[in-house]
This record gives structure tokens, C-alpha cells and sequence, in this order.
């Protein structure tokens, strides 16, 4: 297997793996029990908690662990009030189109071609009545890095507007941190946001665990009631094994960022370098602005759907942002926003490194997409023989 | 030849396409996208479904397509089904899909598209002129198919036709297809007979009614919608009584159900029927035939008076339900048949 998805899923790390496994059957308790090993256990979870928080910049009682980033985003878009106007980035994953679509009043941020949020653009878009601001730390489909920073200071000096005039429309800035957690620093303050989510399962810890950090202005309505956990902002009994794996996970995350940087740098490159010359290749993104494990591409007149299929019978694994089945026919709105033509969107890959990538099988990989590339555009072209 | 062949996503059509690349045509396999929608316990198979079958194409290195006909499958199949069961019938759709859909308008279609022929995965067999019974017996696919017309089946072909179901699936293993052990869809394509209950009622608005006994017209107990009755249903009922009643006689003016413990009664065993919209292929007199009253029953001797579309059973049968379809066959032909009026 050559798996080169790892946007999609990454498999579990053995740190991570090992630091769960004690809290499924040896301490099994509820940490909200008042005898001593629940209160122990408490105390283990609070301290994951602080660990997660840790690596970007903030407290444990700042952050609502959820089950995954999908709930966080949910939970942060809580805060926008019906009719209240939205600004999300033309590149965001499905979970926040579609919550900013419930406000029933918002409006995408163009982007360059290279999936970049344009800062004109958005500082035009932001009105005095915008009341909250989405856009992701990088986007899932290219690995283009927005300039979150940027967007914060623009989002400061509006609310500062504000302050002065003396309205009091409320102002919040989201980031989808879903990507790129394992390559960049993701500090709270310098990013300037309010609202952080963070997921697991894309740092090679668990899936079905989650967190949103939440900046101590905002006020946000659960979306489930019960219990009272997670300051009331999400009841339910803590997930503590997957919150520990969670914590364990992302340490070791930050800990590599700049050595897995320089790695998958180098990967990308050379995988780059190999496919470089197929015919009507276009790579998607900027070196400059791109997170080190992506590589975007399209291979216009031909179906990326099929691509997947010949790869997957070798035993290769990527992934399509065309229009394919598994997507059920939708066409990704992230390669319209950068102009690329249906002909390029039907024909384009998203390969995503990660620890199960190296030097040789990402050489391996790419013989398989050329020789899968070659192949098909011999049967295509005897077909228009033949006709 | 340039052959359009249906692929279902199941074993049968991903069979089909490898023996007609075997065999030297120029296959291109063709997805009918017939039905979407997800309905309260029921998901659509159809994105997965795709998947499978163009993961076969590719593996083949052969065309594939996708056939969008899902206004045209509702107008057909769908409304048709509906209509019937609200007449108080028993309808078959998937007789209906196959004449409407995939022998009518997928043919038309692809020959559009250049085909020379078309080609299902239904076990079938031609002589080129006629529609023949599958070599597996117990696969036999020809109730469903009966209605095709005569134009296309010199056109059809049925690449597994000839061959027994176990041999295509240990085919489909070796040639290590993923659809090998893929489950068997059953009834109308994406509901099944298990559910086809729950999706009548996602269409059609229904009232409780009474279930009566036929010989007293004493209420037993009370139904939530006659539609959803069969005649001959044993089960379902809730009953309580001792021996089983069968339903023999729907008033769907009235919307009560009629039922019997009389295993006898005249309303369940008949040795005679009229059927409607009769197709006989060529000039066949009907004279001692077979006839299949269902996928899968055995055959009985029967004659059909093609001038008045009665059918004579040398004995007579139980629980033919209005709507459902007798097939005809002389030997290993299917000849036609008709609907149960």
C-alpha cells in the first residue's frame, strides 16, 4: 500500500494508541464521579486538557472538547444569531459552507488562483454589521495557508471601529485548523482568532475527538444539554481515552513540525519534479503558500475518477476534488473559486503525504500515476482512432 | 462490435463485461443513474453502486458512461407502481424497468451513441430471434424480462446467459473484482420486498380499514391501508385467531380487506384467469404451453385463447394477484405473457 491521503485519515500513532488504552477498561470511570479514582481521573483529563491547550497557545478551560472537527465548527457557528451577516473564505470545507448557509445571510471572500483569501477583497466585504468571520487555517482541498494574522488585524481594527462609535454588533473570527496542524504553529494569539478548531484524527491521533477553543468574549449555545461537562458547553461524559491519545498526539505533532516541514518539502519536490512532464499537467497552489505535504494537480481530459480506480488496483491511495462518485456528483466549489475550467476539475488529484511517505515510495508512487496517466491516454486516444 | 453493456455495480454485469472484452468487442459499460433518493430507513445504494461498476471499467480499461434517467424512471416505473398498488394491485416494477428502461430507452440510447448491440447481466439466453431461458434454472431471469420487445432482442446480448451463477462468482474472484461477494439487490433495485411496505407509504397517503371475513362479513380487526395487501398474504395480519386467514378480496372503494381460513374458497384457487396487455412474440396459438406465475415458480401446463386473452391452467393455482404477470413459455422459449387482470 501507498497511501497518499493522509488529509483524508492518518493512521493512529503508537504513542498515541499506547496513552489511550488504559482508560477503557482499567480506569473506566466517570470523571464526574466524587470517589477518589474518578476524581484522579478528573484531574488526568484536566491535564490533557492543558496539554492540548498548550500547543496553541491557551488554557484547558479555554478549549470545548467535541467529537471531531465537524461538532466544533457547529458549535462555533452557535454564536451567529439568525440573519446575522457571515463572511466565510470561496475555500472552506463543507461543514462551514454549510453552517454559514443556516445564517441564511453570508458572503464567500474571493480568492487568487491559488486558493489565497484576497485581503482586498475581504477588508470590502467587512460591513458593520458583519458578525462573524470563518476562514481556515489552510484549505483542504489545495493546502494553500491563508494569512490568518492578516484577516485578525483587520477584524481588530473594525472592532476597535466599533468600540469607538460606540455600536455593539458583536464581531467573532473562527479558523478551521483542521489542516496543517502538524506543519505550522497554530498560536491562538498570534492568529488573532476567537475561535480554534482543532481535530485529532488528522494528526495521527483517534478519530471521534475534537476541541474548539473559545476565546473568553464569546458566548456560545450548546448544542447538546445535559450533564453540564465542558463548562455547560457540551454535555455528555467526557471521552477521556481518546482526549489522552488526543493530547499525546498532538505533542508529538508540534514537536516534529519543522523536521516533518523540511521532509516533506524534500517529498514534495521530488515527487513534483517526476510527474512534471505528463501531458497538460497544471499543479494547483503556490510553493510559497502551500503546506509541505500537499500536491494539487490537474490533468485536464482525463476523469481524476478513474485515475483513482486504476491507482487503487495497484495499491495506491489518493484522492480527487472532481466531480467523482463518492463525492455524489457534486463538483468542488474550492477549484471553482480558483477558475479552473470542469475539464481541469474533472481531471484533478489531491495528493497528501504524511509519516507513511518516504523517499522510495513516493517514487513508487509516482511511476504508478504516470504509468496509470500513459495508459489512459492510450485508450483514449484509440477510441477517437477508431471513431 | 461496439457493445453498450448496463452495469448494475453487482457480479452479474461486471461478469458480463470481462466475457465481452474476452470475446473481442468494444464494450462500454454504462451506469443508469434510475433513482437517487434516500428515503427514512432506506439509503440509496447508487453513489456506491457507481463506484463498483466503474471500478470494473477501469480494471477492464474500457469506456464507462453514466445514463441519467431518473424523470424518465419515475414517470415509468415509479408512477406506474404507485398507480397499480392504488387500484388495489399488485404490481411487478422491475417488469416495467425492464421493457421501459433498460430494453427501451438505455437500447435507444446507446445505439444513439454508436452501439451495434446492448448487453445485461440478466441470466438469459437469444437464438438471435428469441428469448431463451437462462442455462441456470434457478437463476432464470426471463419473468422479469418478458415484456422486451421482439425488434431488440436480435440486438441483446446476455454474456452470463450460459453460464451457472456459482461459476461467475468464483469468475468474479479470480478475476478479483470487489464486487465478487457483493450482496444480491432483490426486488424493485434499490427498495427490496422487505421495504416495499414503508415505501408505499413515503408515497401514498393511506387509512386504516377493516379486515372482514368473506364467508360472514363479521370485522376481525382493522388494516392500515388495503394497498398494502396481497392477495393469498398469510402473515401481517395480527389476527388473533387459531387456524391462518388469507386475504382473498380487497374492496379498495371501501378500502376493507376480505380474508378466509377456507383454503379452498374459490377466491384463492382457480384454474382459470384473464390477462391484459398480452405480448406473444411470433404467431405462436398459445396451445399447450407452460406458464410461470412468479419469479421462480415452477412451471404449469397451461393454453391461452389468444382471442380472448383467457388462460387455462390444467390445475388450478393459488393466490394469482391482479397486476402480477404469467409468463409464457413453449420449451425453452420465453414466448411472452400477460398481466393478471
Amino acid at each position: 500500500m501507498i497511501y497518499l491521503d493522509h488529509a483524508a485519515a492518518t493512521p493512529l500513532s503508537e504513542k498515541a494508541m499506547k496513552a489511550m488504552l488504559p482508560y477503557f477498561a482499567e480506569k473506566f470511570f466517570n470523571p464526574s464521579a466524587a470517589y477518589l479514582p474518578a476524581v484522579e481521573l478528573r484531574r488526568e483529563y484536566e491535564d490533557a486538557k492543558d496539554r492540548i491547550a498548550h500547543v496553541i497557545g491557551a488554557k484547558g478551560a479555554d478549549l470545548v472538547m467535541t467529537s471531531g472537527a465537524t461538532e466544533s465548527i457547529n458549535l462555533a457557528f452557535s454564536t451567529v444569531a439568525a440573519g446575522a451577516e457571515v463572511l466565510i473564505s470561496a475555500v472552506e470545507h463543507q461543514a462551514v459552507v454549510e453552517n454559514a448557509k443556516r445564517s441564511g445571510n453570508f458572503q464567500t471572500i474571493a480568492v487568487d488562483q491559488h486558493g489565497r483569501v484576497l485581503l482586498e477583497d475581504f477588508a470590502r466585504k467587512l460591513s458593520p454589521q458583519t458578525q462573524f468571520v470563518s476562514v481556515c487555517l489552510a484549505c483542504s482541498e489545495l493546502g494553500t495557508v491563508q494569512p490568518i494574522a492578516d484577516i485578525a488585524r483587520l477584524i481588530a481594527a473594525e472592532r476597535e471601529r466599533r468600540a469607538f462609535a460606540g455600536e455593539r454588533t458583536p464581531l467573532y473570527f473562527h479558523c478551521d485548523a483542521s489542516q496543517g496542524l502538524g506543519l505550522l504553529e497554530a498560536k491562538v494569539n498570534r492568529l488573532g482568532v476567537d475561535l480554534l478548531t482543532l481535530n485529532a484524527a488528522k494528526i495521527y491521533g483517534p478519530k471521534g475527538i475534537g476541541a474548539l477553543y473559545v476565546g473568553r468574549s464569546v458566548r456560545l449555545t450548546p448544542l447538546t444539554v445535559g450533564g453540564g461537562q465542558e463548562m455547560g458547553l457540551r454535555s455528555g461524559t467526557e471521552n477521556v481515552a481518546a482526549t489522552m491519545a488526543f493530547a499525546t498526539a498532538i505533542e508529538e505533532a508540534e514537536k516534529h513540525i519543522s523536521f516533518e516541514r523540511k521532509r516533506l518539502s524534500q517529498l514534495k519536490m521530488r515527487l513534483m519534479k517526476s510527474l512534471a512532464d505528463l501531458p497538460n499537467i497544471k499543479f494547483l497552489g503556490s510553493p510559497k503558500t502551500q503546506l509541505a505535504n500537499f500536491v494539487s494537480l490537474c490533468l485536464p481530459g482525463l476523469d481524476a475518477e478513474r485515475l483513482i480506480f486504476a491507482l487503487e488496483d495497484r495499491g495506491v491511495y489518493l484522492s480527487t476534488g472532481a466531480a467523482c462518485a463518492a463525492s455524489k456528483g457534486i463538483k468542488s466549489p474550492t477549484l471553482r473559486a480558483i477558475g479552473l475550467t470542469d475539464d481541469e476539475i474533472a481531471g484533478s488529484l489531491r495528493i497528501t503525504m504524511g509519516k507513511l511517505n518516504d523517499e522510495q515510495n513516493i517514487e513508487e508512487a509516482a511511476r504508478h500515476i504516470r504509468e496509470v496517466v500513459t495508459s489512459e491516454w492510450a485508450r483514449i486516444m484509440k477510441g477517437r482512432n477508431e471513431q | 462490435m461496439r457493445v453498450f453493456l448496463g452495469m448494475s455495480g453487482g457480479v452479474d454485469s461486471a461478469v458480463s463485461a470481462h466475457l465481452l472484452k474476452e470475446q473481442g468487442h468494444e464494450v462500454v459499460g454504462v451506469y443508469m443513474k434510475n433513482w437517487s433518493k434516500n428515503l427514512p430507513g432506506m439509503k440509496c445504494p447508487w453513489a456506491e453502486d457507481l463506484a463498483d461498476a466503474k471500478r470494473v471499467a477501469v480494471k477492464l480499461g474500457i469506456d464507462f458512461r453514466v445514463f441519467d434517467f431518473e424523470q424518465e424512471y419515475k414517470q415509468k416505473v415509479v408512477d406506474y407502481m404507485l398507480a397499480e398498488y392504488q387500484k388495489g394491485n399488485t404490481p411487478n416494477p422491475d417488469i416495467m424497468c425492464n421493457q421501459e428502461i433498460k430494453f427501451k430507452l438505455f437500447a435507444e440510447t446507446a445505439f444513439e451513441q454508436g452501439a451495434e448491440a446492448i448487453a445485461t447481466g440478466h441470466y438469459a439466453q437469444t437464438d438471435g430471434q428469441n428469448l431463451l431461458k437462462a442455462r441456470d434454472e434457478n437463476k432464470d431471469q426471463t419473468y422479469f424480462l418478458y415484456r422486451i420487445s421482439s425488434e431488440i432482442i436480435p440486438k441483446t446480448i446476455f454474456p452470463v446467459g450460459d453460464m451457472l451463477k456459482p461459476d461467475v462468482k468464483a469468475l468474479a474472484e479470480k478475476l478479483g473484482y470487489s464486487v465478487a461477494r457483493k450482496a444480491e439487490s432483490m426486488g424493485v433495485c434499490f427498495v427490496g420486498e422487505a421495504n416495499m411496505r414503508d415505501f408505499l407509504a413515503e408515497f401514498i397517503e393511506t387509512k386504516p380499514g377493516e379486515i372482514r371475513e368473506l364467508e360472514t362479513d363479521a370485522v376481525l380487526g382493522t388494516h392500515d391501508g388495503a394497498i398494502f395487501y396481497t392477495l393469498g398474504q398469510r402473515h401481517g395480519l395480527n389476527l388473533k385467531a387459531g387456524l391462518p386467514y388469507y386475504v382473498v378480496k380487497k374492496d379498495m372503494a371501501q378500502n376493507i380487506v376480505y380474508v378466509s381460513r377456507d383454503l379452498n374458497s374459490l377466491k384463492l384457487w382457480t384454474d382459470k384467469i384473464q390477462l391484459k396487455d398480452i405480448i406473444v412474440r411470433g404467431d405462436d396459438d398459445g396451445q399447450n404451453l407452460q406458464a410461470r406465475i412468479r419469479h421462480r415458480a415452477p412451471l404449469v401446463d397451461a393454453s391461452l385463447n389468444r382471442e380472448t386473452g383467457e388462460l387455462h391452467f390444467a390445475e388450478a393455482q393459488k393466490s394469482l394477484t391482479p397486476g402480477q404477470s404469467v409468463v409464457l413459455y413453449r420449451g425453452n422459449i420465453c414466448l411472452g405473457g400477460g398481466i393478471i387482470a
